[in-house]
């Protein structure tokens, strides 16, 4: 259980984390994504203590990160892949942090083989691709069994296969009753692997709701008409007739079309209602992508230039 | 990597251990432990510290003199100065191993923030003074270590060359004893000192710089003030320099704490005491901007 009130983080001027609140619970994978430079980062570094928040509080299993008394065997961190002395093997990084708890060489050689690190274990990790870094990392989180588990962008620099690896681990992890906490800027990913999301844009939480529902606030929102009547659908459907204001319509094909503000179900009525013969009426399912961009469109902080602009010049 | 993983999950779910993991303070100096002696920096410093203090050491006693080439020995020297002199040649490993020893007490701390380290070590010791505490005592003990061992060695390979010079160093004086002795205590205290800059500063081409400036730098700037003008102010600061007060800690014969037409002069005990407060003073500082800043 990670549990922030009013957690705010400013630097200097600039608000990165602005007064959010929020619960990650046992038991299941909670996804915390937005665009770079959201605040995810931050959020992550005051649950475990490495920035003050400028107020508010967080706590992890009920206690401030700074009070507890075994802190990796409670809460297993990775923060980024670059938390690792260059100069050191990764075996040898992993026993210094064992070292800190009584930890043994057991369990080290536990999290090398579970993490895949066997070969390179023994490699200083200067030499390290982003991957194992990235695998390094996850050892190091795993080192102390933690019932938290707390994994800031995981995916980033893994191979497809080290992908999947990742998310069947934080679902076994959530399976057994820890908490699993992991942000991502890929919805794609979140899609694939958590049960709960919270977005977060511009320091500021945007959605915090079950998978499920955030895609349920984009499902159903049009409904794609094939008809050999095209043209008649299209102006029986067109704004100002028949329901009204709010209805969108474009023909791709001439008969092909995508009307949003309307049930298919109300399309289906009002087709049969003219004798308009209908081949096909689907509701596009929305996808998480799709609720994301709508979510955070206004939040996100560095825009891509346009690039027509870009051309011109 | 082609490293082949398939999940295997059962590894990580409930492992059978004797007794639940916890952070303690002996587990700290363990884990700093294995740090300092997992890096080749390391290696190379003592490395280099022992090269330097042998070499330096078996050059000095090779020239060291007690009459100029050519005249006749007039005045045998005193024992005192016998004695100085063979303190002298066998401790000049602190007064070179001293930037060696000021580069690692730097490193062992700014090397974490350089990498981004700092962040491990302080998930696994969020109250990081223990931390702190766990790298200071480990580097203490490591340089106290190589500098008897080196001083001590450096000593024992020339002392028998010195005789040849009507030197003849006498292993049961204590003063020579505990000039030796001092020479490690030295060390030791001035690699505390470069480790609190480091801690400080968090970089290591910055901290190194800032180091080697006390050391080597600022000494000389007051010296040049003070012959310059001849102010006794920029003289006293100068004698009371980490390196110019703690270098007494190393002497075989000091003179008493004293302030003779305004110019300050101190004995071993007050040199040495001097250094310490440098010393407390400055880590002081690094620990409560330790515990202050974000990481």
């Amino acid at each position: 259980m990670i549990e922030a009130v009013g957690l705010t983080k400013r630097y200097g001027e600039k608000t990165a984390v602005d007064g959010i609140s929020f619960t990650v619970r046992p038991g299941l994978v909670t996804g915390f994504l937005g665009p770079n430079g959201a605040g995810k980062s931050t959020t992550m570094r005051l649950i475990v203590g490495l920035d003050r928040p400028t107020s508010g509080t967080v706590t992890v299993a009920g206690k401030r990160y700074v009070d507890l008394k075994a802190p990796l065997h409670e809460v297993g961190v990775l923060l980024d892949a670059k938390a690792v002395h260059t100069g050191r093997t990764a075996r040898n990084h992993l026993l210094a942090m064992a070292a800190t708890h009584g930890i043994g060489r057991k369990r080290v050689d536990e999290v090398i083989a579970l993490t895949g690190l066997q070969s390179v274990a023994s490699k200083r990790v200067g030499g390290f691709s982003l991957g194992m870094g990235q695998r390094l990392g996850i050892a190091s989180a795993l080192i102390g069994d933690p019932g938290i588990l707390i994994l800031d962008e995981p995916v980033n620099g893994l191979d497809p296969e080290g992908v999947i690896w990742v998310r069947e681990l934080a679902r076994h992890l959530a399976g057994e009753g820890r908490t699993v906490f992991l942000s991502s800027h890929l919805m794609s990913e979140m899609a694939q692997t958590a049960d709960q999301i919270i977005v977060l844009g511009r320091g500021k939480i945007i959605a915090d709701a079950p998978v499920g529902d955030i895609l349920a606030q984009v499902a159903g929102k049009a409904v794609r008409v094939r008809t050999p009547d095209g043209a008649r659908l299209e102006s029986l459907l067109a704004p100002g007739s028949a329901d009204g204001a709010g209805v969108t319509v474009t023909r791709t094909d001439p008969d092909l079309l995508t009307v949003g503000g309307l049930t298919a179900a109300r399309i289906g009525e009002l087709a049969a209602g003219s004798g308009i013969v209908l081949h096909e009426l689907t509701p596009i399912a929305g996808s998480l992508e799709d609720a994301y961009l709508a979510l955070t469109e206004d939040e996100v902080e560095y825009h891509a230039g346009a690039l027509e602009t870009e051309i011109a010049r | 990597m082609s490293t082949t993983v398939a999940p295997t999950p059962a590894q990580s779910t409930a492992p059978v251990r004797p007794h639940a993991p916890k952070l303690t303070f002996g587990g700290i100096l363990r884990s700093e432990w294995i740090k300092l002696f997992t890096l080749r920096s390391t290696f190379w410093c003592i490395v280099i510290i022992v090269l330097l203090s042998v070499g330096f050491g078996l050059l000095l006693s090779t020239v060291t003199a007690p009459h100029r080439a050519g005249e006749p020995v007039a005045a045998a020297l005193t024992t005192a100065q016998q004695q100085a002199q063979a303190v002298s040649d066998a401790t000049i490993g602190a007064a070179i191993g001293e930037l060696v020893l000021a580069v690692l007490g730097v490193l062992v701390i700014s090397g974490e923030y350089g990498t981004g380290m700092i962040r491990s070590t302080f998930a696994a010791v969020p109250k990081r003074l223990p931390a702190l505490f766990g790298k200071a005592i480990v580097l203490a003990v490591t340089s106290l270590v190589v500098g008897l061992v080196t001083i001590y060695g450096t000593a024992a390979i020339i002392f028998p060359l010195l005789p040849g010079k009507k030197i003849h160093p006498d292993w049961t004086d204590w003063h020579l004893n505990l000039a030796l002795i001092g020479g490690a205590v030295y060390l030791t205290l001035i690699a505390l000192l470069a480790f609190s800059i480091g801690a400080i500063v968090r970089n290591s081409a910055g901290g190194i710089a800032a180091a080697l400036g006390l050391i080597l730098v600022v000494p000389s700037v007051f010296s040049i003030v003070a012959g310059t003008t001849g102010a006794a102010w920029a003289q006293n600061v100068a004698n009371l320099l980490p390196t110019s007060a703690g270098a007494h800690l190393y002497a075989y014969a000091t003179g008493k704490t004293e302030t003779v037409s305004g110019i300050l002069s101190l004995d071993r005990t007050a040199g040495g005491l001097v250094l310490l407060a440098w010393v407390v003073v400055v880590f002081i500082i690094a620990a409560v901007q330790l515990k202050r800043r974000d990481a």
